[in-house]
């Protein structure tokens, strides 16, 4: 144990990020159910209120793993193992939403809940590859090599975030192409349904941030618990 | 270089004395290509269509054989250490491991590749360029097959946790070396099967890049 502070509970600004994205989450869905409906898809398009933003996060909490597991490799910190930890947890969840909210869509749009399209696909697949993130922590026991092994999967299957965002531009199939394109900076979207999408995503940053916060911490005390296991054991040893 | 030579050499030269992993994996391609032949009918238009993904996946699955060879001996024999040892850099060990499995994989693919051509009525006539589909996309997934093996060679379970990992990992790779098989075999110009060619290239030289940088920070302790 090298840290001298030992938390018991998280801290403020875990519950002041909490808070305010709870607080503000009924807001964004009333802005995203009386948002002006769109020309083709009608009331549909407000699916895309809770696609975009759940799908932005996937990717960002998957690149916040690629970061913190990139330090973790450096540092050798297992306080940075827990945020990836944390992230990509959370980016999993998200990552699931998104591929849900995204089948909702598509059933009334496409006639399909799903249908191997290449973004459909890259992102199927970057769920698979963080699925085998955890398969991959749950089978290894010594923690050291646990945490590096893991930050080596963190650090690869970043690789194929890239290639999902990218895929509608690269194959431009079936699926929408980016309303916000971040590699040009152009805003294909009516303003009023711009706002409404940038509050949703706000909201949810905000909420991902303090799971971020609240999965590190709980990370942290089964750490404890588990360092404190292994000393029992050895405590026992030695007595036997 | 000099040192990664002889590692893929001497690893070369324990497999095929033993050759028992060399056979099974071949064997392994044979009945594989034989079952899919079996169960997807006499018919020759649809053999035909489903022949490159046959092979790649028939390629992705035998390779994850061999792949847990590349340290399975090391760590039987406890020579992994002595590996780690040697002074400088550790990037070697792991180019050492990846030519030992190109040079296996490679004879080996290129013998699926007949087989398959054999039972799925598939054209040679570019077979240089068939090849090179072959060596790129070989090349993209042994680079990340090998990095895992080492990654979890001394873990139990490693043979059922490595497809896991990999496949999701390096299906990119196999999705591209597909097309530009397909596109061989339906006779496209070679100007419209050149853009895959490019993305395994990019692949092949990122997950490289990666797995070389990762390695030795990995297998340290």
């Amino acid at each position: 144990m090298t840290e001298a502070r030992k938390p018991h509970r998280p801290d403020a600004l875990t519950w002041g990020l909490l808070g305010l994205g709870l607080f503000l989450l009924p807001a964004g869905l009333y802005v995203a159910l009386t948002a002006p409906p769109d020309v083709n898809q009608g009331f549909l398009v407000r699916i895309m209120y809770l696609h975009v933003p759940t799908a932005w996060l996937g990717y960002l909490a998957f690149f916040v793993t690629f970061l913190y597991s990139l330090l973790y490799l450096f540092r050798q910190n297992p306080k940075h193992d827990r945020v990836a930890l944390a992230s990509a947890e959370i980016g999993l969840v998200f990552m699931g939403l998104a591929l849900v909210t995204g089948m909702l869509w598509a059933r009334p749009t496409w006639g399909v809940y799903w249908t191997w399209e290449p973004r459909l696909t890259t992102t199927a697949i970057l769920f698979a590859v963080y699925v085998g993130y955890f398969l991959l922590r749950g089978a290894i026991e010594d923690p050291e090599l646990r945490r590096k092994a893991a930050a080596a999967v963190g650090i690869l299957g970043f690789i194929n975030v890239p290639i999902s965002y990218m895929s509608v531009k690269w194959w431009r199939s079936l699926h929408q192409t980016q309303s916000i394109d971040l590699t040009t900076g152009r805003i294909n979207m009516a303003p009023e349904m711009f706002q409404a999408l940038m509050f949703n995503l706000l909201i949810f940053t905000l909420l991902y941030l303090a799971f971020v916060r609240f999965r590190g911490f709980l990370a942290e005390r089964e750490a404890g618990g588990e360092e404190a296991e292994a000393l029992g054991l050895e405590a026992r040893k030695e007595e036997a | 270089m000099r040192k990664v030579f002889l590692l893929a050499l001497r690893d070369l030269r324990l497999e095929v004395r033993d050759r028992a992993g060399l056979l099974s994996v071949l064997a392994f391609f044979a009945v594989m290509l034989f079952i899919m032949a079996l169960a997807l009918g006499p018919d020759e238009g649809p053999l035909r269509q489903a022949a490159p993904g046959v092979l790649w996946v028939a390629l992705a699955f035998g390779s994850t054989l061999l792949a847990t060879r590349a340290f399975a001996l090391e760590v039987e024999e406890g020579t992994l250490d002595d590996l780690l040892l040697t002074p400088g850099s550790k990037e070697w060990i792991y180019f050492g491991k990846l030519l030992f499995q190109m040079l296996l994989l490679l004879p080996l693919a290129a013998l699926a590749l007949l087989m398959a051509a054999g039972l799925f009525y598939l054209p040679l006539e570019r077979g240089l360029y068939l090849f090179l589909t072959l060596a790129l996309g070989v090349l993209g997934y042994t680079s990340v097959a090998t990095f895992y093996a080492g990654l979890l060679a001394r873990l139990r379970g490693r043979e059922v946790l490595l497809p896991l990992l990999l496949f999701s990992l390096v299906v990119p790779v196999v999705l591209a070396a597909v097309r530009a098989t397909t596109g061989l075999l339906e006779g496209l110009p070679l100007a419209e099967v050149a853009p895959w060619w490019q993305l395994l290239l990019v692949f092949d030289v990122v997950y490289l890049t990666a797995s070389a940088l990762l390695f030795p920070v990995i297998l340290e302790g």
